[in-house]
């Protein structure tokens, strides 16, 4: 308990300095403001971002990055409400009863609702990292190669259980996701494999290119399809702050979701997508009268957010404690923090305390910042998107294109992306989510990493995963969530899920 | 015609099977692993306990290709949602645009590889209008170059044809 808050003093102590507030704001800002455009989402508006903070220390890199990754998930939010386009999986939720909301006249309250229930999801998600990630940690440090290969595969496990569509299209896309990453340089014999003989290859695919290719770049091909049918809400915003009576009956529900977001967070393979859509399903059921929802209610609206925000943060604590990325947005931050030097995983909170502890609290400050600067934004953001998109996916590319020539400084890095948008727009036009490929892509160069250390130290018996007791309950569990995904009931029940 | 037309009446009769989204899927996921399983036949394979190059690649191509075929499979047997149109204009466009960025930025900078990519791009939405492009086109050249270029001090060329840098 000393510890926690000896520790905690620490993160307060480096992230309220004056450069790194500053930092922490900038990318609340930048963040939101990219994160407003239609179409993009905490991915794409992450790797397009990254560049801003090369020229800073390791420490304000991450915690602006942090920033951008919450302004990013918050102006998602606020385009969901506004105009009914979800920039990503998460905010779908938000949108149903949020743009309902918004066409009553109380756009005004539920943004405003969207921003407290991410404060206090903010904040009680900030304390669970600050409390299980020591503990963790240490129990990561036990971990040997055949446990983290059975946690991996648990984590592809749930990603393909929690992915929309079919389970046969989700195992396709991992597999994908697996193979694309086997490009580049093998790692122990340097041999170059499946790169086509383009030296540009031989580091293997940039995880930014392929994100910036599959999330930025496709998803403006897929809007240019669909005519413009962006209806802004017209009228007043109204005002923001929430009645008390609208807060009493939110409370409950944020208490849930938070509660929920947290735990679902933390497992491997991006539990926190399910997140908004649990407490949903959550409330619904809990509702006196579950027809109001769809209808604009606020419960609707206040507990998808905060679990939406209490998942986002709690995705740090495996990639902080494991080393392990839980989705797609923790890969990018695998990304940054090796350009800055950082390898993540167990010995960064012994060997770089104040870079941990000062991004975890930064996280708390970065959640009051959104509270603070997005209420009085809003005028702006509403302006923003009255913009028309023939004007804002010019926009949206040539930051794209900035942002990923500026990672390497590479002019082939932009031809990638441009050649992964055309495959992120073929897969979409083929039926195939790309959201699982994506995670099969982050965990596949680790996992043949940790593969092959076991199997060595095993001299080839694959008996090693299941005489260890914890990688043999990690990969029996991956069967097991594997099995039940398929069997027709939760079938049902998973389809229905996600049909709301 | 391919128009994905939603008359979901019951009389609608079935997709015919090449028509179909996943049997298109099936397809191009079971090429994708035929050329990866081709392009890593020359790496050796090793043993389990020692692993070598090919190991994975090979192995995860023919679990792609086992993938797919059930896909196919499933496609020919059931009905499903028709592949639709795919439009050509949007996509050649919006993605020459990011070519010809990167092709001009080297030798041109960002001066001229800003609006050559927004200019190209914006070509592929329907309701372009020239005048508004342009101008567009230049203000956001000049706010990048601003923000990244002299804010930011990334190392992107600007105009080496012109200052040097």
């Amino acid at each position: 308990m000393f510890d926690l808050i000896g520790n905690l003093g620490l993160g307060f102590a480096t992230a309220l300095s004056p450069a790194n507030l500053l930092l922490c704001f900038v990318g609340v800002l930048v963040g939101t403001l990219i994160g407003v455009l239609p179409g993009v989402g905490p991915i794409a508006t992450i790797a397009m971002l990254m560049p801003l903070t090369f020229k800073v220390d390791p420490t304000g890199a991450l915690i602006m990055l942090a920033g951008i990754y919450y302004g990013a998930q918050y102006g998602g939010s606020t385009t969901a409400i506004l105009v009914n386009i979800p920039g990503e999986a998460t905010s779908v939720v938000t949108a149903l009863d949020g743009h309902a909301m918004a066409r009553k006249g109380q756009a005004g309250i539920a943004l405003g609702i969207a921003a407290i229930a991410s404060f206090f999801a903010g904040t009680v998600a900030t304390l669970v990292i600050a409390a299980i990630g020591a503990p963790l940690t240490k129990l990561a440090l036990l971990f040997g190669p055949a446990e983290y290969f059975g946690l991996m595969v648990l984590g592809l496990g749930l990603a393909i259980v929690l992915a929309r569509g079919s389970v046969l299209k989700a195992c396709i896309m991992v597999v994908f996701g697996l193979l694309l990453a086997t490009v580049g340089q093998d790692l122990e014999t340097g041999q170059d494999r499946l790169t086509l003989g383009f030296a540009d290859l031989a580091d293997g695919i940039d995880f930014a290119v392929l994100a910036m290719g599959v999330f930025g770049i496709a998803e403006i091909l897929r809007n240019l399809e669909s005519p413009e049918a962006r209806n802004v809400v017209h009228g007043t915003i109204g005002r923001l702050l929430p009645s008390w009576a609208d807060l009493r009956r939110s409370f409950g529900p944020i208490v849930r979701a938070t509660g929920l977001g947290s735990a679902l967070g933390i497992l491997p393979g991006n539990g926190a997508v399910l997140a908004p859509f649990a407490s949903y399903t959550l409330e619904k059921k809990l509702a006196k009268d579950p027809s109001r929802f769809g209808r604009g209610a606020i419960e609707g609206v206040a507990g998808p957010e905060a679990a939406n925000n209490a998942g986002a943060q709690t995705a740090f604590i495996p990639l902080l404690t494991l080393g392990i990325p839980p989705n797609a947005v923790m890969a990018l931050m695998v990304g940054a923090m090796t350009i800055h030097g950082v390898i993540p995983g167990p010995q960064v909170m012994t060997k770089n305390p104040s870079l941990f502890w000062g991004m975890i609290a930064s996280m708390w400050i970065g959640n009051l910042m959104l509270l603070v600067i997005n209420l009085p934004l809003i005028g702006l953001w509403v302006r923003l998107l009255k913009v028309p998109y023939r004007l804002l996916f010019t926009t949206i590319l040539l930051f794209c294109c900035i942002g990923i020539y500026s990672i390497n400084n590479n002019p082939s890095d932009v031809y990638f992306t441009a050649f992964f948008g055309f495959v992120g727009y073929a897969l979409i036009r083929l039926g195939l989510e790309p959201a699982p490929m994506l995670l099969g892509f982050v965990l596949g160069r680790l996992m043949e990493e940790k593969l092959r250390q076991a199997l060595a130290l095993s001299d080839g018996s694959f008996m090693t995963f299941v005489e260890r007791p914890v990688s043999a309950a990690l990969l029996v569990l991956a069967l097991a969530v594997m099995v039940v995904a398929v069997l027709p009931a939760v079938r049902k029940g998973r389809e229905e899920a996600f049909q709301e | 015609m391919l128009v994905s037309a939603d008359n979901s009446s019951p009389s609608r009769s079935a997709t015919a099977i090449w028509l179909r989204q996943d049997f298109a899927g099936g397809l191009v996921i079971i090429a994708v692993a035929g050329f990866a399983f081709w392009q890593a036949s020359a790496l050796p394979i090793g043993t389990l306990g020692g692993m070598g190059p090919g190991m994975l690649p090979r192995s995860l191509a023919v679990l792609l290709g086992l993938l797919g075929t059930l896909l196919l499979v499933d496609a020919i047997l059931s009905d499903g949602p028709p592949l639709g149109r795919w439009s050509i204009r949007g996509p050649l466009l919006v993605l020459a645009g990011v070519v010809a960025f990167g092709l001009a930025v080297r030798p041109l900078g960002l001066i001229v590889a800003g609006p050559l990519a927004i200019l190209i791009a914006a070509i592929a939405s329907d309701e372009v209008r020239w005048g508004e492009t342009i101008l567009f086109g230049a203000l956001m050249t000049a706010l990048c170059i601003g923000l990244f270029k002299f804010a930011l001090g990334l190392p992107i060329p600007l105009a080496p044809w012109l200052v040097g840098y």
